[in-house]
């Protein structure tokens, strides 16, 4: 069953079909959204009216015991001369997919929304993770989202969420038809974190009107 | 010995460690398990949870002054043969200062769906116990004492000129523990 949740303090009470609470050994983070027909009806359709494409991004720091992101990876230079920088460090996102240790990774850089269910996933193996990982936080972000004009406002059937290692939907946000949402271009949507050796999983939900996660990241930085 | 306590009998507690045991039989029938959960909130002045850590169960086993341990889930009823199979262990000496009761309940899971009472569990009981000792100070058999409920309020340890008091309640519903909880948190509950 989808759990759609609200900002602010939760309580599950939730356990899987076996009794128990959610199976954290593996996590995955999907990601999902519609191809948006422009507006403009019949004849706009006609005179050339296309889909306006939204690029959303999933994207995850490893927080380390400070709540800071340790590693912030390498500057490399791409074959067409371009710069790319948090290359293979702690942050997980479309220039640096896999993290090092190969316990996270990001299933592919989706920029249409094109496809039904999860466009985009983030797969972390929790019980593989190095001990120097005590957080995970998940964030959701629209691409150039100011430039474009482009916020969660205005973007059709978007939603993030999160599933256990049984295949069971642990929590699921709603990213469109609400009007919190106009004009944040990003969301911090949730966390993973170390408690008494093993994992728990909180919901967050809290919307930002940052379009680039580089600037919610200088929060996590030393 | 074993005390049944009637509903509302007072008990002076001067201990500082004590545990909450339910224990139950396996379901040998056809059907669900028995799905017995015990859980715990530590209230303040305000007749609340002052956090979501004060609400002490299967999906949170400590709470954050460290003064409640819920040893874990069972699912079943299987943990034990004889005796508890869930414990909630209790060091009052621990206790933060705002929490001025710890009220204990003991829920059937899920059993709205699975059509379950207490009435069908096989010698299910909720007890409170000295650890000192290991001597029981009270228990209520759930299965003779709240047959056709699923919720039970056992009791709560509450503070009195410094001296922490054991009131037994034993009051049943035809509740879940989603009940219980929205009485003494104000934040989304997800069922």
């Amino acid at each position: 069953m989808a759990i759609n949740l609200v900002k602010g303090q939760t309580i599950d009470l939730r356990k899987n079909d076996k009794g128990e609470s959610f199976d954290l050994s593996t996590v995955t983070i999907g990601l999902g959204w519609d191809v948006r027909k422009k507006s403009g009806g019949f004849f706009g359709k006609l005179l050339g009216g296309k889909e306006e494409e939204f690029d959303l991004d999933a994207i995850a720091f490893l927080l380390d015991k400070n709540g800071k992101v340790a590693d912030l990876g390498k500057t490399v230079q791409t074959n067409d001369g371009r710069n790319l920088s948090l290359y293979q460090g702690d942050v997980i996102f479309f220039n640096s997919q896999r993290h090092p240790s190969g316990n996270i990774w990001l299933t592919g850089d989706n920029r249409t929304g094109a496809g039904d269910g999860d466009d985009e996933q983030i797969i972390v193996k929790l019980d593989s993770l190095d001990a120097k990982y005590e957080k995970i936080l998940f964030i959701v972000s629209v691409y150039q989202g100011r430039q474009r004009n482009q916020h969660f406002g205005g973007i059709e059937n978007a939603f993030i969420r999160a599933v256990d290692n049984s295949g069971k939907e642990i929590a699921k946000f709603n990213l469109s038809g609400d009007a919190s949402y106009n004009n944040m271009c990003s969301l911090v949507f949730a966390e993973v974190y170390r408690n008494n050796g093993t994992w728990k999983f909180r919901a967050l939900g809290d919307p930002q009107p940052a379009d680039s996660f580089v600037e919610i990241l200088r929060n996590y930085v030393y | 010995m074993a005390i049944n306590l009637s509903k509302g009998q007072k008990i002076d507690i001067g201990l500082s460690k004590i545990s909450v045991g339910l224990g139950w039989n396996p379901n040998e029938g056809t059907g669900n398990d028995f799905d017995l959960d015990a859980s715990a909130f530590m209230i303040d002045n305000n007749r609340l949870i002052p956090g979501e850590g004060y609400f002490v169960f299967y999906g949170n086993t400590t709470s954050p002054d460290e003064a409640l341990h819920h040893t874990g889930d069972d699912p079943t009823g299987g943990n034990s043969a004889d005796g508890d199979d869930e414990t909630i262990r209790v060091d009052l000496s621990k206790v933060n200062a705002d929490i001025k009761e710890i009220l204990f309940v003991v829920t059937i899971h899920d059993a709205a769906t699975r059509r379950q009472n207490f009435g069908q569990v096989r010698n299910s009981y909720i007890r409170i116990v000295d650890d000192a000792s290991g001597e029981e100070i009270a228990k209520y058999e759930l299965g003779e004492d709240f047959s056709v409920e699923t919720g039970v309020e056992f009791g709560r340890l509450y503070q009195r000129d410094g001296k922490w008091r054991f009131e037994a309640s034993g009051i049943g519903y035809k509740e879940d523990l989603a009940y219980f909880l929205s009485k003494y948190y104000k934040g989304q509950i997800i069922k």
